[in-house]
């Protein structure tokens, strides 16, 4: 038998008055899956999350559970389970009358509801929080109660809702761990929305990246961080940069790129060759990137590099960031390995070459009439 | 904070205090004459001094004697009030509820109903006594008088509702309903325990909005009075301590309503608690 727990989202839209909030979008996770999605605030991956759980109607399309329509019918008889982002814990009822709160609604006897509420609890490490009030416990011990409230009603699909943000950044990373290992353990689907890139991909089988109501990449957590499809996500998901060029010849499988400031790209081409005279984008990953100090002349060899002039650089422990200005759009980022940063430290103000293989240019596809930059400012 | 540095109060201070004991005084003085008063010997007059002391004016209150009908009076108004109070309640929670979710003319309705609240007292009184009238129906405490606090005490419960329901963040509804909870049981398991202390607000005020409205039950009392308004009668035609015997007595009675709903509350609590560590007691046997 097929594991239960698919999600099926078919031509989905939802609006609220004017404003459209998600896009007519169409997705598919497979049972067992741990996939988060992943946006700015406002980019509609809550009101997916919503729809899936019933608390928002689509003003069109389908949501399939297992193959069936659940628009319509009310959470419980979808087989879904929902944690909130604020736990929204019942702050009258004790730890395990939270818990044991659904099987009360379906009628269950009280000792048999505790019983299993009990269980649930000590399956979260909080039994001996049972008879304690939510205003008693702090944000990771309500994490583990709404965990359990939620997974009492032995659901196929858990969502849950920016889970980690009212956590501090140690026991983030400590629940981001029993989250994943809970899952391993149930079986069931996980639906996680989050804005947190590491989070994502430190947890996620399938990674859904949104723009303002849209899919912009649904692909692997290693596929969406190493090889993005559009600039919008590249930038969103960090660790690239993004060079915007004009395409000046392809030949011999090569495709050559005009780069801003006289620079040049050579890479060659995949599966799709952009015609000459276009724009397009393309990434190169930050940790890809070496630099050399510029003396003299330097335009020597300027094929696959980019010149400027470092305004910040900045240790982050096990490799060094070094910010490069001047390159128009995008500041230009070179995270170097610690030991090859300082067997030649270059400092701000500095004027260097910072340049890449051929093979680590990475060609994206744009997409019309949509923003490609996750924020304002388009810095992360 | 800075004046406590170096041990002084700074002159403000002093100042703030003295009006401060100015306005107690003048809040709490007068009454206290006259709850002192009230316990004034049998051929004591209204001023003081006192000459002797005894509870011969609050037995005084309960025989219909020409001080008025002031028992009379007493088992109209708290039945009145009781059941000001709850309608007050339920309408005011249907109310907020209702406003919880944007309908149709949601606005509109909630102007109409909190314009009753800027009408002069006298002046809805007196167009509900006509109304009445031209109706052919004869007012009474418990139809026109009935209506007429309603009309003050709504709009209050229903502005007190929007303040609870507006601090309850939807989650819990949402929970409760992904929870397979109907909506009656998420209103009756979730929504009405969290708002209850609002809720209670709602019903003290209601209750002593009643209990002491005097400009609304003018007109629409009808032949019986209500107790303000046989307070006011009786200060024009009476000159016996009796009517201070009646101004300690309907304080009491305010005083009771008060502490009854906090004692119950208290108790719910301790109800509560020690469920709780009977529970902890429980489980720390068996393990």
């Amino acid at each position: 038998m097929r594991r239960p727990g698919e999600i099926e989202l078919v031509n989905c839209t939802k609006l609220f008055g004017e404003t459209v909030a998600v896009n007519g979008i169409s997705l598919r996770i497979l049972a067992g899956t741990y996939c988060c999605l992943l946006g700015p605030s406002g980019c509609g991956k809550t009101t997916i999350l919503r729809m899936i759980a019933g608390h928002e109607t689509p003003t069109s399309g389908e949501v399939r559970i297992d193959g069936i329509n659940v628009v319509g019918l009310p959470p419980v008889r979808r087989g879904t389970a929902m944690m909130f982002q604020d736990y929204a814990l019942f702050p009258h009822l004790t730890c395990l009358d939270n818990v044991a709160f659904s099987l009360e609604m379906s009628g269950v006897g009280k000792a048999a509801r505790r019983e299993r509420a009990r269980e649930m609890l000590a399956r979260v490490q909080m039994a001996h929080f049972a008879d304690r009030v939510p205003a008693q416990l702090s944000g990771g011990q309500k994490q583990r109660v709404a965990l359990a409230r939620a997974l009492i009603t032995n659901p196929r699909v858990l969502l849950l809702d920016e889970p980690l943000s009212a956590l501090d950044e140690f026991l983030r990373l400590q629940m981001r761990g029993e989250l994943r290992r809970m899952q391993r353990d149930l079986g069931i689907t996980f639906i996680h929305v989050t804005h947190t890139q590491q989070e994502a991909i430190a947890l996620a089988d399938l990674v859904v990246v949104m723009n303002q109501g849209n899919i912009e990449q649904v692909a692997s957590a290693r596929d969406v961080y190493a090889v993005p499809l559009t600039a919008y996500v590249a930038r969103f998901m960090g660790g690239q940069n993004v060079l915007e060029g004009r395409v000046s010849a392809v030949m011999d499988g090569m495709v050559a790129l005009a780069l801003p400031d006289h620079g040049r790209a050579e890479f060659p081409a995949r599966d799709s060759v952009p015609p000459t005279g276009s724009t397009v984008n393309i990434s190169v990953r930050r940790d890809r990137i070496h630099l050399a100090k510029r003396t003299g002349d330097g335009n020597a060899d300027s094929i696959n590099a980019v010149n400027g002039k470092v305004v910040a650089v900045e240790y982050q422990g096990g490799w060094v960031k070094v910010t490069l200005g001047g390159n128009g759009g995008d500041d230009f980022v070179v995270n170097l390995p610690d030991g090859e940063f300082f067997a030649d430290p270059v400092n701000a103000g500095d004027t260097v070459r910072a340049h890449w293989a051929a093979s680590d240019v990475h060609l994206l596809i744009s997409r019309n009439g949509r923003s490609d930059r996750p924020y304002a400012t388009g810095q992360n | 904070m800075a004046a406590r540095a170096n041990g002084r109060r700074p002159w403000t201070f002093y100042v703030l205090a003295t009006v401060f004991t100015l306005f107690v005084l003048f809040l709490y003085g007068p009454m206290a004459c006259i709850y002192i008063l009230s316990f004034q010997g049998p051929n004591g007059g209204l001023t003081f001094p006192l000459n002797g002391v005894s509870t011969r004016w609050f037995g005084a209150l309960f025989y219909q004697e020409r001080t008025g009908d002031i028992a009379g009076a007493f088992s109209r108004s708290i039945p009145l009030a009781v059941i000001v109070l709850t309608l007050t309640v339920i309408f005011s929670v249907m109310a907020g509820l209702a406003f919880r979710r944007r309908f149709m003319g949601a606005t509109l309705i909630f102007y109409v109903a909190v314009a009753s609240l800027i009408v002069p007292g006298l002046v809805l009184s007196v167009g509900i006594g006509l109304g009445f009238q031209m109706l052919g129906i004869p007012p009474r405490w418990y139809s026109s008088a009935l209506g007429a606090h309603l009309s003050w005490t709504l709009p209050f419960g229903l502005l007190i509702m929007f303040a609870v329901f507006s601090r309850l963040s939807p989650s819990y509804e949402e929970a409760a309903r992904d929870l397979g909870a109907s909506s009656w049981q998420s209103l009756r398991r979730v929504v009405i325990p969290i708002v209850l202390p609002g809720i209670i607000g709602v019903a003290l005020f209601g209750f002593t909005l009643s209990y002491d409205e005097f400009p609304r039950s003018w007109v629409t009392v009808g032949p019986s009075n209500t107790l303000p308004l046989e307070i006011w009668g009786m200060t024009t035609n009476i000159t016996s301590p009796a009517l201070y015997a009646l101004g300690t007595v309907t304080t009491a009675i305010s005083f009771i309503v008060i502490a009854v709903s906090l004692v119950s509350i208290a108790i719910i609590q301790l109800h509560r608690t020690r469920r709780r560590v009977a529970r902890e007691r429980a489980m720390q046997t068996e393990s």
